[in-house]
């Protein structure tokens, strides 16, 4: 359809790559071009594991450049975006070939993540049309609780906990050099329980300064719809 | 004496569940016993309110859609003298034109208007990870889709033949009376079935007005309801090939992702003849073309080889207005801001929302017998809230989870593969009751969300990093 090559005037580019911010005038087709190519370059290198960064297209950028592994990216000529789908040897049938990733006998879970954030990445990019013949089945629980532990929550984890155990450490110091209560001593004394308890959650809750606003947003975020369903009658409780 | 008074609030409640013809008939009912009853102790309401003398209550309904309609015919039923004043009779709206099952048992459609049966849809992801829904739902069970301007007519001619009288014409402005049961004086052009004419301007007094006028309401103006925000749904129907139609035979698709809508979803809804292709968006309204390009690229391969037939645009309310009700004016359906969030559902809530408040004007004036007062329409306003609150707070909730990013979207349809919340999905939207469910399936339920949200988030982190 002609509105696909109205799509390709107008790319969706996120906060992915720095070039993207060196404004491409919209309305002029052309001179998108050598871009595109580049990020369709970057992205397939990234796809096909040979670990590009973005940061190293970033000198080609005037010249398109021939794809590293000679798929033939689509030329300067080639609007349409037709050729361009996310192709994947590991992708088989809409889902990730779990064969594909062994890695000595079990399966490499950290492999499996690293291809579906690269390919949701493109699609992000790229978004493509969804279609009957080949749907898309991938379904992320397949990959098992441990793995999403061991990779994300448990660096996070160790984070967090380091900076509890500082801020223990100073306050339980802190409290005994004032008080003279010793660290057996306070952690019988409830006031001192509290005062702990605040400190694990306060450390969990607001890890940046940010946080702070975040919350507040949150709160005020839950009761806003209230508060717009409530305005027919707060007035009648004025009158 | 409370405890009685509380007795026929739920009693109303109730028969307005079954059909509503009885209920109206009941109050008719020369039971005198019981009527003396009811007015001394309900004292606090408009029953102090003069008797309407040598005629019956006038009551004007601005807009004939199906609020409008559906008001108007409640009214004249109950014995009140209706004016329905609709400013173009075989308006084609802009609309995705789908009824839950209950609207069709409640408001006594007949199968004919009902385009199709939709009883299958499908959600698909930001990565088109793509999920059918509606495995669980029984045989009798559909989502109707049908043509607004069929619709809309069949509930206006219901009306009329109840003995409501259906205007031809534009509403101007409104005349608020300058004492306390005075008439309000509605002035509009009438069209008299000349198309193209500037129309006749005419005056009519009535006792009271429902505003049924939509998302640009006039009635809402007049009366300083406040402004709502509101989402623009941007839609194109397109004719596509037999082949492909066959796919929509009884199936819906939406498009989640930030291609496609920053806050709400594409879809693709099935006509009578042809699709429906659209987006919506609240907060990034000028990109709206753009989303429009990306939702038909999403569903490019199933809509390939379509002509572009129309294409349409209609603000849709976010949330009520401010101020619903003044004096004896109210709000109804789009006019009032009744469309729900997350799935951007009107058409159900302004009927009912036109039949309650009718119903409240017939109740409060004991059949057109006595003049309304401002309490006797709060009263449909408690009722409404009261019933459908949860309805639109939990659908709320479900918006601000699962569309503010592309992660908790892929969890959203990830979610939706899982058959308790189909179930429970299809339950709430066909019946429009926010049931309880299984609780130790809800705990389960959350669970799941909370792991696929957490999972998808994770994604997310690392795609940033790339």
């Amino acid at each position: 359809m002609s509105s696909m090559a109205l799509y390709s005037s107008t790319p969706h580019f996120p906060s992915l790559s720095p070039y993207s911010k060196t404004h491409l005038p919209i309305h002029s087709f052309l001179s998108l071009n050598p871009k595109r190519d580049l990020l369709f370059v970057s992205v397939r290198a990234i796809e096909n594991g040979s670990g590009f960064a973005i940061v190293e297209n970033e000198k080609k950028d005037s010249e398109p450049e021939e794809d590293p592994l000679g798929n033939g990216g689509p030329t300067a000529a080639s609007l349409e975006d037709a050729a361009v789908k996310f192709e994947d040897p590991k992708w088989v049938s809409g889902t990730w070939d779990l064969k594909q990733f062994q890695n000595g006998g079990a399966t490499d879970w950290d492999a499996v993540i690293d291809a579906e954030v690269k390919r949701r990445k493109w699609l992000e990019i790229n978004p493509e049309s969804s279609n009957n013949d080949f749907p898309v089945v991938f379904d992320t629980s397949i990959i098992p609780w441990w793995a999403w532990m061991k990779r994300f929550h448990l660096p996070e984890a160790e984070l967090l906990n380091g900076r509890a155990a500082m801020i223990g450490f100073f306050m339980a110091y802190f409290v005994d050099s004032l008080t003279g209560v010793g660290l057996v001593d306070q952690t019988g004394n409830f006031l001192c329980k509290t005062l702990l308890f605040v400190a694990v959650s306060g450390v969990l809750l607001i890890r940046k300064n940010e946080d702070l606003d975040n919350l507040k947003k949150l709160v005020e975020e839950t009761t806003y719809y209230d508060k717009q369903w409530q305005a027919t009658w707060q007035e009648q409780k004025k009158e | 004496m409370a405890s009685v008074a509380l007795k026929s609030f739920v009693g109303l409640r109730q028969s307005s569940t079954e059909n509503h013809r009885s209920s109206i008939a009941s109050l008719t009912k020369p039971l005198s016993s019981t009527q003396i009853h009811y007015r001394r102790l309900n004292v606090v309401a408009g029953k102090s309110s003069p008797k309407v003398t040598g005629r019956n209550l006038r009551v004007a309904v601005i807009g004939g859609g199906p609020a409008g309609g559906a008001a108007a015919e409640t009214l004249a039923k109950g014995g009140v003298e209706t004016i329905l004043i609709e400013r173009k009779m075989d308006n084609a709206k802009p609309c995705g034109g789908a009824i839950p099952l209950c609207m069709v048992g409640e408001f006594d459609l007949p199968l004919d208007i009902i385009d199709r049966r939709v009883t299958k849809m499908k959600m698909i992801s930001p990565s088109n990870v793509a999920v059918d829904i509606g495995r669980t739902l029984k045989p009798h069970e559909y989502i109707g889709m049908v043509r607004r301007e069929i619709l809309d007519a069949y509930l206006r001619d219901r009306a009329s033949a109840a003995g409501a009288t259906i205007i031809n014409g534009l509403f101007v402005k409104m005349d608020k009376p300058t004492e306390k049961y005075k008439p309000y004086v509605i002035h509009y052009n009438s069209y008299d079935g000349k198309a193209g004419s500037a129309g006749k301007k005419v005056s009519i007094e009535v006792d009271a007005v429902i505003g049924a006028d939509g998302a640009n309401s006039r009635v809402a103006k007049s009366i300083d309801a406040g402004d709502y925000e509101y989402a623009i749904a941007f839609q194109e129907r397109i004719k596509i090939p037999a082949d492909k139609m066959q796919y929509y035979e009884d199936l819906a698709e939406m498009y989640v992702g930030d291609d496609v809508s920053p806050d709400f979803y594409g879809w693709v809804f099935p006509k009578c003849d042809h699709v429906a292709v659209g987006t919506g968006t609240v907060t990034h309204k000028p990109d709206i073309k753009k989303f429009q390009l990306a939702t038909r690229l999403r569903a490019r391969d199933k809509i390939l080889g379509g002509k572009i037939i129309r294409v349409e645009a209609h603000p849709i309310p976010e949330h009520p207005r401010p101020r619903r009700l003044a004096e004896r004016v109210a709000l109804v359906g789009d006019a009032a801001g009744y469309v729900t969030k997350c799935s951007g559902e009107g058409i159900y809530f302004a009927a009912k929302s036109g039949r309650m408040c009718a119903e409240s004007i017939v109740e409060g004036s004991e059949n057109g017998k006595r003049m309304v007062e401002e309490a006797d329409l709060r009263k449909y306003l408690e009722k409404w809230d009261k019933t459908y609150w949860p309805t639109y707070k939990v659908l709320d909730v479900l918006q601000k989870v699962f569309y503010r990013s592309n992660p908790a979207r892929e969890a959203f349809v990830e979610m939706c593969a899982d058959e308790y919340v189909q179930k429970m999905t299809f339950d709430s939207y066909l019946y429009k009751k926010v049931a309880p469910g299984n609780p130790l399936e809800d705990l389960k339920l959350a669970v799941n969300t909370i792991g696929s949200l957490v999972r998808a988030n994770a994604l997310r982190k690392e795609m940033a990093k790339i």
